[in-house]
């Protein structure tokens, strides 16, 4: 009855991985193929000092799963200048790209955050989207602050839907001010004008009910 | 493992009970320990935390899927003679890798043409030495139809049944942290991952880790279950969906 007819292996074979130094991490990433890379990336999360290797790494992956890797290896080392690195593909014209990079952000949340306000100014719209995403995160009043902010002066409705949403989830009453003004703004834009009626009725109703 | 304001009652609990079992009159005196890992103190605490909630035939629907689909479409890739390797991470007390056990015996026709290795493995060192033991409640079988629980299992004391000896040398336990990637690695490659409910214990970067180790531990071509609520889709994008009748997987691709 015994599923294994034979007698398992004594242990299990483990899967190969070369023991890599932080200048053999950074040769591999330049000059490896996928395998060899994809270990090296994965290796690297171990050495802060690799940081700008990923950065060059990652100005030439052509592999969606070493990219991944890549993005990882920056999320743990976690440092601003991993944020600094991850930055600048936040504004890639490929949108998996651009969320690869906000997913990283957001892993090593707290590192991103005193890049945000910069972000929230940043000329790129899509850019000031990822940057009401991070700021959902951030301490409730600092967060609720900056997209109140956002919400006065910014342009786009997108944006302002992203700032929006992550005022609804944040909950501060304070936030309800620039809210209608804003539903005041946009009243020609509807999908903006029903996401704010919903958020005010959320905040209010966090308000009421104040969260666990 | 992240615990929101909401579990406060449930950690405070568990660190009173592991300061009463070591004796600890103040939390500095237990985190001191905690801290130094005395006496393994960190095995402990974190077994302490995990949860155990699991029975046989948990979310069948997989291991319908697992007969029905995935390792036919395995078998038309691997090389003739290799065994075929199922991974069931977190096994908890070992219902889960069991299961598969049983239900391969009860399910699929070719059970007896291959070599089959099943390894059930948990963080909770507590929990893999009960697997090992394989005796079980009524609580745990309840899924489980009368003439199953007579063929695999011997009652125990009226209250409690012991899986049959055969089945329990069918599995091999072991303990792993998968969001330690040398610890995953020495596990190896795997046809069939069951990984089901725990990456939401996760946060964002505990959460891709452990998807990317588990990625390496897939052949090429490998499936991965998780559990019904959970998607890997929002956790790492390094694998393809594959949908059958039966199931919802995801898959390494083949290259």
């Amino acid at each position: 009855m015994p599923l294994i007819r034979k007698p398992p292996p004594a242990a299990a074979p483990e899967i190969a991985a070369p023991a890599l130094d932080a200048p053999a991490v950074v040769e591999a990433l330049a000059r490896g193929n996928d395998d060899e890379r994809w270990a090296a990336a994965r290796a690297a999360a171990d050495f802060p000092a690799a940081v700008p290797a990923l950065g060059d790494a990652l100005a030439h992956e052509k592999s969606p799963t070493v990219r991944q890797a890549l993005f990882s290896a920056l999320a743990h080392i976690a440092t601003p200048q991993s944020v600094e690195t991850i930055l600048p593909f936040l504004r890639s014209d490929d949108a998996l790209i651009r969320t690869e990079a906000s997913d990283a952000l957001l892993a090593m949340r707290e590192v991103a955050w005193p890049f945000v306000p910069q972000l929230l100014k940043d000329p790129n719209a899509s850019v000031r989207i990822q940057a009401c995403v991070l700021a959902r995160d951030m301490p409730s009043q600092v967060a609720a602050s900056l997209c109140c902010d956002l919400l006065d002066s910014e342009p786009d409705p997108n944006v302002c839907a992203a700032a929006v949403e992550a005022l609804a989830e944040i909950g501060e009453s304070s936030a309800l001010p620039a809210l209608m003004r804003c539903a005041d703004r946009f009243h020609a834009t509807p999908f903006l004008e029903f996401s704010i009626r919903i958020a005010i009725d959320r905040v209010r109703s966090q308000v009421l009910s104040p969260r666990a | 493992m992240i615990f929101t304001e909401a579990k406060r009652y449930y950690v405070e609990r568990r660190v009173v009970d592991r300061m009463l079992s070591t004796r600890s009159d103040s939390f500095e005196h237990y985190f001191a320990r905690l801290r130094a890992d005395v006496q393994g103190e960190i095995e402990q605490f974190v077994n302490a935390f995990t949860i155990n909630e699991t029975y046989f035939y948990r979310e069948e629907h997989q291991l319908v899927c697992l007969t029905s689909d995935l390792l036919a479409a395995r078998l038309k890739v691997k090389p003739r003679g290799e065994p075929i390797r199922i991974w069931s991470v977190p096994c908890s007390t070992g219902e889960e890798p069991y299961s598969i056990a049983m239900w391969l015996l009860e399910n699929w026709p070719h059970v007896d043409q291959y070599d089959i290795e099943i390894v059930g493995s948990d963080i909770d060192t507590d929990a893999v030495a009960l697997a090992r033991v394989g005796v079980y409640g009524k609580r745990a079988l309840m899924r489980l139809p009368p003439r199953l629980v007579e063929r695999y299992f011997v009652a125990d004391d009226g209250a409690s049944w012991r899986i049959l000896d055969d089945l329990r040398q069918s599995v091999r336990f072991t303990a792993v942290n998968i969001v330690d990637r040398a610890d995953t690695r020495s596990h190896g490659r795997f046809d069939v991952i069951f990984c089901r409910n725990v990456l939401i214990y996760f946060d964002d970067l505990a959460r891709r880790t452990a998807a990317e180790n588990l990625f390496e531990n897939l052949l090429p071509g490998a499936f991965i279950c998780l559990g019904h609520t959970e998607s890997m889709s929002r956790v790492s994008p390094l694998f393809d969906v594959a949908r059958f009748a039966d199931a919802i997987v995801y898959q390494r691709p083949m290259r």
